[in-house]
């Protein structure tokens, strides 16, 4: 490359260098920005892509309707790569260009580490994680989740086991993971409270492919119940592929992410009564009056995943919030919005949720317990809407 | 056009800055630098102080295995040490940040010496996977020693204080990163004209004729590490300073690899390649938003579609780097001056 070729290409990285210097955008009355840190790429990017389809198609819903009282909503989401410096990077870049009211966090260490600046900016945030360590009001007061915390999900299971199988041996299956991790310690000690056994717990890398020891483990036990935790996919598969060739009477369960219904396809056969816990309605589930489902449905001619639909609960809930506060004729600041969610009761999800919700700490301790049909294709529910106390 | 720089003492020779030229340039540096905050929003002041970080961690890295050989996929963890040792402190002392960060760098210089011990009888790859054990072994300290790091649920630090005031936002936090940058970018082009750094330099070259000349070689293999842990663990303090939440996952074995090829990409073996390095591998990949950004208005669900597309490009780039700048951007840069050092002649 010749000297001036060289200085040309110096001179246009420095060029984008600065590009983003001193870009103050005017503030646009009449418009509630919701900004999101979206995981589009890497491990989480199957998730991410359909919630932010969901949220643009809930956007584009919402100002059809009118907007909320009058505001338009504005969407903006940009890739993280499930990388926390990126998902705070995103999160700087969207908020230094947009008054943002709302924000959307991709994972529980970008909500922990955004916290302070949350405070500081006085924004109002709802996310991905389902971690119990966000489920606390006092150290996460600008935070809210989108249904049970992985404790509570595991209580659900167990809950269940307690009422179909009193006094059942419980296998805890979970990755070496924050994510995997999260639920064990409450849930020995809400097994405990219910008169179940731990059979013990099995720890594998996420994503793992090679179980053999730990399925000879499950073997020796020999437990009623198997809970996944921390894992999309792989192992679960393989662990029920071996504990039906060493005729294992195990029944396995799982939480949120392992039970999407593509989950459960790409499992095959070894989904077959495979069981878990889910707090929204699946896309095909018309079991109910349900009138944003329909919406939904009316939208989309194909199966929408779980993760499409928590997209629209983000968004009717921010609906929901934002619209109580400006008819309290408030700012739609976060603590005013945290305030205004501290006063709702019975709020309607538009049969996302089999029933009307309330916030109990930052979640919504309800769900359902589901079971997989492999021959049908779908999600069975075999338990009423569980609401924890 | 330059034609030459007669130096008349070791000490003219050896300088870090040997023309008013240079002199010049470093104060310009200086005072964009200073300039900076009063021009850039929150978004780029934010990406200037994690460069900053990466930087201060490259440059460490750069000193033990561009200069002096050793390859170590160790630093991310030797970061936790830091962050962790920040955090802890700052919690239960109330100490100052600076007494914290300096705690934090010589907690994880204590690390660094004790995983280099495998240094003195193996190196190349055998050293690498020697290393990854130290990330492998912290790991597992970060997540199972709770009393101390609160396991999974991870530990919260507040801002910084000076003089009363929380140094919260990236246009506060940048008076704290950068002159600590400066500082130990400074101190490490130092090293390199003392008996130590050119110890470093000939281990690396060849360390059988190293120890001929007298070099002690299980001391500075192992100071080398030290040093690297030192700038680890005050990148690491800074961090958790920065970011305001650390857990176990905050410094994956990933983030040693990212900082190897952020020396790799620079150039190793010299500190303005740990620099560049680390401003390329940081910046690239949000320049790239960029492009997705300009795509937008064209493309429906461009942020679908391309951000995929700008990880592939990201990984071209570096592999590019590799097949045709194997000495990486510091010489591009060195060619730059170059042509300008002969400018109207020749190029």
């Amino acid at each position: 490359m010749s000297g001036y070729k060289q200085i040309a290409v110096l001179l246009v990285l420095l060029g984008m260098l600065f590009s983003g210097v001193v870009v103050a955008e005017e503030e646009k009355p009449k418009e509630i920005v919701l900004g999101a840190s979206v995981p589009m790429t890497g491990p989480f990017a199957f998730a991410g892509i359909q919630l932010n389809a969901g949220l643009n198609d809930f956007v584009d819903w919402v100002n059809e309707q009118g907007g909320i009282e009058g505001h338009r909503v504005r969407y903006i989401g940009e890739d993280t790569g499930y990388q926390t410096d990126q998902s705070v990077a995103v999160f700087r870049r969207i908020t230094s260009r947009a008054d943002v009211n709302f924000y959307f966090g991709d994972s529980t260490a970008f909500q922990q580490t955004i916290n302070r600046e949350l405070e500081r900016r006085d924004i109002l945030l709802t996310g991905a994680s389902f971690a119990s360590e966000l489920n606390d009001p006092e150290r996460y007061p600008l935070q809210f989740m989108l249904g049970p915390d992985y404790s509570e999900q595991v209580g659900m299971l167990l809950e269940y086991i307690a009422e179909e199988t009193p006094g059942a041996s419980v296998m805890l299956i979970h990755s070496d993971t924050e994510f995997g991790r999260d639920p064990i310690r409450a849930a020995r000690e809400r097994a405990e409270a219910l008169g179940l056994e731990i059979a013990g717990t099995i720890v594998t890398p996420p994503g793992a492919s090679d179980i053999s020891a730990e399925a000879l483990k499950l073997r020796r036990a020999g437990p009623d119940y198997a809970i996944f935790h921390g894992y999309v996919l792989s192992p679960i598969p393989e662990f029920i592929r071996r504990a039906r060739q060493m005729r294992l009477e195990t029944k396995f369960m799982g939480t949120f992410y392992t039970m999407d219904q593509t989950m459960i396809d790409e499992m095959g056969e070894a989904a077959e009564g495979f069981m878990g816990v889910m707090p929204y309605r699946y896309f095909y589930d018309e079991s109910g009056p349900a009138p944003i489902m329909d919406v939904i449905r009316e939208i989309n001619d194909e199966y929408r995943t779980n993760t499409y639909v928590q997209g629209w609960l983000t968004g009717l809930l921010m609906k929901t919030i934002a619209g109580e506060t400006l008819r309290a004729g408030k700012a739609l600041t976060g603590s005013n919005m945290r305030e205004t969610l501290d006063s709702l009761e019975d709020i309607d999800t538009g049969g996302i949720f089999g029933q009307p919700v309330n916030f109990r700490g930052n979640s919504i301790p309800l769900g359902r317990i589901y079971r997989a049909d492999v021959e049908a294709g779908r999600m069975v529910p075999v338990s009423d809407w569980i609401e924890l106390e | 056009m330059r034609i030459g720089s007669p130096k008349q003492s070791y000490a003219a020779d050896e300088a870090l800055f040997r023309t008013p030229t240079q002199w010049t340039w470093f104060g310009i540096l200086l005072v964009s630098l200073a300039l900076y905050p009063f021009m850039a929003d929150q978004y780029w002041l934010y990406l200037a102080c994690l460069i900053s970080i990466n930087i201060i961690s490259a440059t460490g890295l750069n000193i033990l295995t561009g200069y002096t050989g050793q390859v170590s996929l160790g630093q991310a963890a030797f970061m936790g040490v830091g962050a962790y040792t920040v955090a802890w402190l700052d919690t239960h002392t109330g100490a100052p940040f600076f007494v914290n960060l300096l705690a934090g760098a010589g907690m994880a210089t204590v690390a660094g010496v004790i995983f280099g011990l495998p240094s003195l009888r193996v190196k190349g790859l055998y050293l690498a996977i020697a290393t990854i054990a130290a990330s492998f072994i912290l790991q597992f300290v970060f997540i199972n020693w709770e009393s101390v790091t609160r396991g999974m649920r991870g530990m919260n630090i507040d801002p910084p204080q000076v003089m009363g005031t929380a140094l919260a936002d990236p246009d506060q936090f940048y008076w704290l990163v950068v002159p600590i940058m400066v500082v130990m970018v400074l101190g490490a082009a130092n090293l390199f004209r003392t008996r130590i750094g050119r110890a470093f330099i000939a281990i690396r070259d060849r360390d059988i004729s190293a120890s001929v000349l007298g070099i002690h070689l299980p001391t500075y293999k192992l100071m080398s590490f030290a040093i690297a842990s030192f700038y680890a663990g005050m990148a690491g303090g800074l961090w958790a300073y920065f970011f305001g939440a650390i857990n176990p996952e905050s410094f994956p074995l990933l983030m040693s690899i990212f900082l190897l090829a952020a020396i790799i990409v620079g150039g190793m073996g010299t500190i303005l390649g740990g620099i560049l390095g680390a401003i390329f591998m940081t910046l690239t990949p949000e320049a790239l938003r960029y492009g997705v950004d300009l795509l937008s208005p064209f493309i429906e669900d461009a942020s679908v579609i391309l951000s995929p597309v700008r990880t592939m490009v990201f990984g071209l780039l570096i592999v590019g780097f590799l097949l045709f700048e194997p000495h990486g951007l510091a010489e591009i840069w060195r060619r730059v001056r170059r042509f300008f050092h002969l400018w109207p002649f020749r190029n």
